[in-house]
């Protein structure tokens, strides 16, 4: 025990040793801010990352390219933008309606809310690169007005939420991830609340706080309920596989396959600031 | 010239999880390719050099990813030191001997890895899915460690990576 003791490399491997477990205890728990260093890594990896997408897309359309079809490919493009667009705004329309015709059969409910979004398009650059953590990294940061905790959401529903981010790159929380909760309701029945969580080891999602008389059953669409901070109302979450009771007997647990597929996800949106606003005259005057 | 190929090597294996091999898992599994190179140095210069290698290399895939900053360089350098004791015991010039000590470092390092996230700091979830998360990635590690290692030992007997080739 004395020859480790006058041994320097034992101090120092000891505080090393240590000073490592502290480190990952105070990177643990969720930071406001990543520091200077971890920034500078990111952003030293952005470039590449990004360089990689767009050799893939250029390659894509190579033999557009070669064939005289370049305005096509662009016109094309343009139009699977518009498509993504649209296809959002269709989710966003079908839920406002279902609330619409709701508050329709309430005679003397005036005070409608819709929500309005201002949104981010950013591109997926890269994957975690290991098995422990699964996250995604898309190519706008702080620059492009993003900043930590955004909803993150695709035309097919909820992505997940803004981890960190640095000058030109942010990395993204998935909502598989076992840290995420958001809360939800069903969209067939309007009644039945919940909190959809990851399991963090698949990509499945538990949605748990499930009322036992609730009606909910394998097919319902779960979508966000507005009540978590982050996440804004009526996102598409994903749908129900199946229902059991939980070993309490009291509440419910459902299993939720996500509406997202994260493996092939190219594109996202970036939810920078959503809030309701009061329903326009022109409503009014419908109603 | 060594040095900065050393350093390169993990900073262009994170690069190519991240964008290349995280569309192509095995069972959901990705390859290690930072940890391949942590083995290789380790078997080739001993339990220290191996030992601060696999820190330094793990530190910065910690740094990049941005949570739990410390799980992957200790795990790193304990397999770095494990697999740098074995230097003596074995013929590094043979290609099979690499690739059982690919194998076993990759077993060793996700051992490390899971006993540091969970029994400390409860970061995962105890399942067969790490199990079997383990085993294909050191199935996955060993099939990329073929031509890795072909370079990497040619590269220390004569290339940039050689003694003769540090500044």
């Amino acid at each position: 025990m004395k020859k480790y003791l006058k041994n320097k490399y034992f101090w120092v491997v000891l505080i090393l040793f240590i000073g490592t477990l502290i480190l990952i205890n105070n990177t643990s728990s969720e930071r406001t801010n990543i520091s200077l260093l971890e920034k500078l890594i990111r952003d030293a990896y952005t470039p590449l990352q990004s360089g990689v997408v767009e050799f893939k897309d250029r390659f894509g359309s190579f033999n557009a390219y070669f064939s005289s079809k370049q305005l096509l490919q662009q016109e094309l493009d343009s139009l699977k933008e518009q498509n993504q667009e649209l296809t959002m705004e269709n989710q966003l329309l079908r839920e406002d309606k279902m609330e619409v015709r709701r508050l329709r059969s309430l005679l003397g409910f005036q005070d409608i809310s819709l929500q309005k979004y201002e949104m981010v398009a950013a591109r997926v650059i890269a994957r975690s690169p290991n098995n422990w953590y699964r996250n995604i990294v898309i190519d706008k940061g702080s620059d492009s007005g993003i900043e930590k905790d955004m909803a993150v959401i695709s035309p097919v529903g909820l992505v997940g939420r803004v981890a960190s981010v640095s000058r030109d790159s942010a990395h993204i929380d998935l909502i598989t991830h076992r840290e995420i909760a958001v809360g939800a309701i069903v969209q067939e029945n309007r009644e039945t609340q919940g909190i959809v969580e990851g399991l963090g080891n698949s990509n499945l999602l538990r949605m748990v706080n499930i009322p036992y008389y609730s009606t909910i059953k394998p097919g319902n669409n779960i979508i966000t309920s507005g009540l978590s901070e982050s996440y804004p109302k009526g996102i598409d979450i994903g749908i129900v596989k199946e229902v059991e009771l939980q070993p309490d007997g009291i509440l419910l647990s459902a299993l939720v396959e996500p509406a997202v597929s994260f493996d092939k996800l190219e594109e996202v949106l970036v939810v920078i600031h959503y809030y309701p606003e009061a329903l326009s005259p022109e409503v009014n005057d419908v109603e | 010239m060594r040095y900065f190929v050393l350093g390169l090597l993990p900073f262009m294996a994170i690069f190519l999880q991240s964008t290349f091999f995280s569309t192509y898992s095995i069972n959901d599994a990705l390859p290690d390719l930072v940890l391949i190179f942590v083995v290789f140095f380790a078997f080739l210069n001993g339990e220290r050099k191996g030992a601060g290698y696999g820190f330094l290399c793990g530190l910065f895939e910690d740094l990049y990813l941005g949570r739990f900053i410390g799980v992957s360089a200790l795990s790193k350098a304990l397999t770095g030191y494990i697999i740098g004791r074995l230097q003596v015991r074995f013929f590094n010039e043979n290609l099979l001997v690499g690739l059982m000590i690919v194998f076993m470092g990759t077993i060793l390092n996700s051992l490390f890895m899971f006993i540091l996230g969970w029994s400390v700091f409860s970061v995962f979830n105890l399942d067969t899915s790490i199990i079997s998360g383990a085993i294909y990635q050191s199935i996955y590690n060993v099939i990329l460690a073929v031509p890795i290692y072909i370079w990497y030992y040619n590269s220390t007997q004569k290339g940039v990576l050689s003694l003769t080739g540090e500044r």
